[in-house]
Order: structure tokens, then C-alpha cells, then sequence
């Protein structure tokens, strides 16, 4: 699935007093397979981009098409894009509601109106896919950890089987063990279904260690987008509006601004460790 | 959910937004009274003259408030036409089985006017006024009631508890209803039956995360130590003003017109 946004802007409650921009010109192509970082502080646009993707918000001005198509269009069925481009929310154990487990991931697919052996299948594979045991299947959500709960809303959109996954913030509010092991839950669906991630998230770190693109966001606009190793050469820059390099990417440009012979452009710890360690036996 | 006017407040620098809550409150209730006591079209002239006069000085743009009066619209209008029916007397024109007398038109017309000062009135007040100082005039108002032993205080603390969590409310409703919606829901499809029922998908994370916010809430509250109104002190305490008595002269003013005027015509 691929999606273009075509100098995209959104303002909200335009017309009104209140209104106040929150993108401003926006132009990105999201390829097939690619997992994709999208940072930029608190109010930089990145919830208002993530969605108009699958068409729960319409832009002020400009178009948003998937495969070719205007998602705008009045024909065009936004529900089925739905279920292409699924939207992973901040805090999505949030919106769970059924009375167990099983049912609450079958709401996704019986909403897309596939037949009921389809949907209890698909809820199933989810569900494993999460790594959620067995015996929780029949539980209510409530009774369940954060860090389940979690995994549970997740699978209610994997149940979806979209072409496209976006996760804002998924890792937001669990312990360091809970946030890694959902990020590279979300990393090996996408090697293994061929899948495109859009994450969005504070973490330098985590982007880094995952993504083979990284979007920056400031003020409603893209204010970078190329490889981890593009984006964070430029510190300075990010710096500036207010964000930083991974802590593994500092440490080399301080050690080769102090004269050691290290790439200072690593992104994440591992390639650090490589760097230092050559470095030294050289 | 948006757009909701019930308790909402207009930011602006006017002579009523900074006035004594209970100014507002007292003079606000008063008004109403003495329009239910309005006999006569001059008591009505000096009603409305005094109540545009309010709206003026207090910048609020006049269309904002008639905007927030729609939803009182549908109640006018059945009382002016049961009014304009059924009120028996000088008739002035009849067709099939309706029947309009001289004096339904007067009533009607009367109650529609005095419905329309009403809530002009009471948005007039609303929006000068913040919530949380509304209710604090409120505690203030009602403290006598103490005396019979109503927990004025935890009333007072529970109206303006509520009034804060609607806009919360109002923007979860938005945050839920978009997550579902990213899971294929839909709001508005289907028959009334049908669309009842896609509430659910709604309702219960909001009444999952209303209970979560209210023992977190209520945490946060005794971990401060509170232990409701006894021996409790303000921050900014209500205190009268020059200004404030000013106000009260005028609208005094105003009442003693209003009481010529009913009993002269």
C-alpha cells in the first residue's frame, strides 16, 4: 500500500476564532515495507498527520491518496482504508470494551464485515502474534496488566491484518522490559509480514534502534526525513528545535570531535560499542 | 461533542467579568423573578433595555449568545403555540379546529419574550463568570442552609468537580470514538436500534476511564490532606468591592422601575 500526502495542511476548527494550524504544507510518501520513525515534539503535527492516513481526519487543504486513489473522494470507502492503514492510538488499552479478550480483537474484522470463521481466525493469529497465553483469551480486558492490556489493543488492530501499521507512542507509560518487548514485537511483524511501521515517538533510542527512516516534525511541518544516519549527522539542527541525538550518537561525535578516529555518525549502542572497540585496536 | 455552551465562559476585559460573583448570581435571579411578575409591554421595554444594555457592557458578541439559545428554541415554541390555542377569550381568527383569541396572542407573545430575557439573562451571567467562580459564589449563597445540616461545601466542591471534567469528558468522548473508528467502527449507520448499539463500543471505555479519573482524583485530593470544607481558607476569598456595590445600586435601580412600572399599568 503505498500513501501520498500532497501538500497536505490541516487547521483545526477553521472559520472559527479558535482556529489554530497544526500542519502546514505537508508532502511524504510512504513506501511498501519500510519502518519509519516519526519524531517532533509535543504539538509538532505528529497525531494530526498519523491521521489523516487513514482518512479520520480530511485536510484543510491539499490530498491524501492510497494507492492512487483521493481518500477524500465521496465514494471512497475510508472504512475498508481502515483496515489497510491501521492506527494504533496512544494509550490503547484505553478503548477496550468488550466483556473478554477474544471478543474485544474480533471487533476490528467484524467490522470489515468478513464472515465469522474469518474474524475468529483472524482475532486467534493476532492474539499469538502478541504472545498473549491462552488462558487469558476468555478474561475480561480490565482484569488484565498495563503491559497485556496493551498488547491486547494492539491485536485488536493487527486482527485487521493491515498493509500498513502506524503505533503512536506505544510504548508510552510501560517499564523499560514491557517497552522493549513491544518494539521488537512490532519489528519482527514487520520483517515477517512485509509490513509498513509508521512509529511515532519521544525516544531517540528507540527510533534509532528500529527505523530505516526517520521523519522529523516541527512546527505543522517536515523539517527532516532521510536515513538515522542523515538525520542525526545534523545534532546542531536538532538541537535547535529541541530535540536530541541517541545518547549512543553523542558519545562518538564527542569522541571523535576529541580527536579519536570513530564514524560519528552511529545511531545506535551496538555500532558504538563496534566503533570504540576498533578504534582501539587499531 | 463539541461545542457544548452550558457553563461556558467568555475570556474578556469588561466591567461585569470582573464584578463579584455573587453580584451576578443574586442580581441574575432577581431579574428572573421580577419577569414572571412582568404584566405590561413597558415593564417588558425596561426588561430587555436593561438586559441588551448587559450584553453590550459586556462585550460578549451578541451572536455567540444567540447562538447558544438554539436549544431553547424548540421549548418556545411549544409554549407559544399551546399559548397562542388555548388560551380562551376575544377571538380574533379561527380556522378547522384552531382557534386564536386577543388574549393567546398577547400570552403568547409575552411568554416568548420572557423565555427569551430568561436565557439571555442567565448567558449573559454564564458567560462573565467562570465556573469555578460561579460556584464559589454558590457555597457562598447557600451557607445558611448549614444550619439544617446540608453539606454545602462538598456540594459546592462537586458542582465544580463536574463542571471541570466536562470538557475532559467531551475531549475522551473524541479520543475513544476516533480509536474505534481506526478499528472500522461506525456512529452513524444503520437504524436507531442499530446505532444505540454502536454506542457501546463508546460508552463503556468512558465510564471505565470516568471511574479511573475519579479515584485518581480522589487520591490526589487526601494525599493533599483535604477533608472537605471544615476549617478550610481561600485563596482568593469573595470580598465586596466599591464596584460591586455600584452594581447592586444600579440593578436596584433597575427593580425599583420595573416594580413602577407593574404597578402603574
Amino acid at each position: 500500500m503505498q500513501l501520498i500526502l500532497d501538500h497536505v495542511s490541516h487547521i483545526y476548527d477553521a472559520h472559527t476564532p479558535h482556529a489554530r494550524g497544526a500542519l502546514r504544507d505537508v508532502s511524504l510518501q510512504i513506501g511498501e515495507g519500510s519502518f519509519i520513525g516519526l519524531i517532533g515534539h509535543t504539538g509538532s503535527g505528529k497525531s494530526t498527520l498519523i491521521q489523516h492516513l487513514n482518512g479520520l481526519l480530511k485536510p484543510t487543504e491539499g490530498s491524501v491518496y492510497a494507492d492512487g486513489k483521493d481518500i477524500a473522494d465521496h465514494e471512497y470507502d475510508r472504512r475498508r482504508l481502515r483496515g489497510k492503514v491501521g492506527l494504533v492510538f496512544q494509550y490503547p488499552e484505553h478503548q477496550l470494551f468488550e466483556a473478554d479478550v477474544f471478543k474485544d480483537v474480533c471487533f476490528g474484522p467484524k467490522n470489515l464485515g468478513l464472515p465469522e470463521k474469518e474474524v475468529e481466525l483472524r482475532a486467534y493469529e493476532a492474539l499469538m502474534q502478541v504472545g498473549l497465553e491462552q488462558e487469558v483469551y476468555n478474561q475480561s480486558p480490565f482484569d488484565l496488566s498495563g503491559g497485556q492490556k496493551r498488547r491486547v489493543a494492539i491485536a485488536g488492530v493487527l486482527a485487521m491484518q493491515p498493509e500498513v501499521l502506524i503505533l503512536d507512542e506505544p510504548t508510552a507509560g510501560l517499564d523499560p522490559g514491557g517497552s522493549r518487548e513491544i518494539l521488537s514485537l512490532i519489528a519482527s511483524l514487520q520483517k515477517e509480514r512485509g509490513m509498513t511501521v509508521l512509529l511515532v515517538s519521544h525516544s531517540m533510542e528507540d527510533v534509532a534502534a528500529y527505523a530505516d527512516r526517520i521523519i522529523v516534525m516541527n512546527e505543522g511541518s517536515v523539517f527532516m526525513d532521510g536515513t538515522p544516519a542523515e538525520v542525526f549527522a545534523q545534532a546542531d539542527a536538532l538541537r535547535e528545535i529541541g530535540l536530541n541525538v541517541p545518547a549512543a550518537t553523542e558519545v562518538c561525535r564527542r569522541l571523535y570531535e576529541a580527536g579519536l578516529r570513530v564514524r560519528p555518525d552511529v545511531t545506535t549502542a551496538e555500532e558504538a560499542c563496534e566503533e570504540i572497540l576498533c578504534c582501539f585496536s587499531r | 461533542m463539541r461545542g457544548i455552551s452550558i457553563g461556558q465562559y467568555y475570556q474578556a476585559d469588561s466591567p461585569l467579568h470582573v464584578l463579584d460573583p455573587r453580584v451576578k448570581l443574586l442580581c441574575t435571579l432577581a431579574y428572573i423573578i421580577i419577569l414572571f411578575f412582568a404584566d405590561n409591554p413597558f415593564a417588558y421595554a425596561l426588561a430587555a433595555g436593561f438586559a441588551f444594555a448587559m450584553v453590550f457592557i459586556s462585550t460578549v458578541p451578541l451572536r455567540l449568545i444567540l447562538r447558544g439559545m438554539r436549544g431553547v428554541l424548540f421549548l418556545a415554541l411549544v409554549t407559544v403555540l399551546f399559548n397562542l390555542f388555548l388560551t380562551p377569550g376575544e377571538e380574533l381568527l379561527s380556522f378547522w379546529i384552531f382557534t386564536v383569541t386577543r388574549e393567546g396572542a398577547e400570552m403568547a407573545a409575552m411568554m416568548a419574550l420572557r423565555l427569551f430575557l430568561l436565557v439571555l439573562a442567565s448567558s449573559v451571567m454564564t458567560l462573565t463568570t467562570t465556573p469555578n467562580k460561579l460556584t464559589d459564589a454558590l457555597e457562598r449563597g447557600m451557607r445558611p442552609l448549614r444550619v439544617f445540616r446540608v453539606p454545602v461545601h462538598e456540594i459546592a466542591m462537586m458542582m465544580s468537580i463536574a463542571l471541570r471534567f466536562i470538557p475532559i469528558l467531551s475531549e475522551e468522548t473524541e479520543k475513544i470514538r476516533k480509536a474505534q473508528m481506526a478499528r472500522g467502527a461506525a456512529f452513524d449507520e444503520g437504524n436507531v436500534l442499530k446505532r444505540a448499539k454502536s454506542l457501546i463500543p463508546l460508552l463503556v471505555p468512558l465510564f471505565v476511564s470516568s471511574f479511573r479519573r475519579a479515584s485518581d482524583l480522589a487520591l490526589a485530593m487526601e494525599a493533599r490532606c483535604y477533608h472537605g470544607g471544615k476549617g478550610r481558607t481561600r485563596l482568593h476569598p469573595l470580598r465586596y468591592e466599591a464596584r460591586d456595590v455600584i452594581a447592586y445600586l444600579i440593578f436596584a435601580a433597575f427593580l425599583a422601575g420595573m416594580i413602577v412600572l407593574i404597578r402603574v399599568f
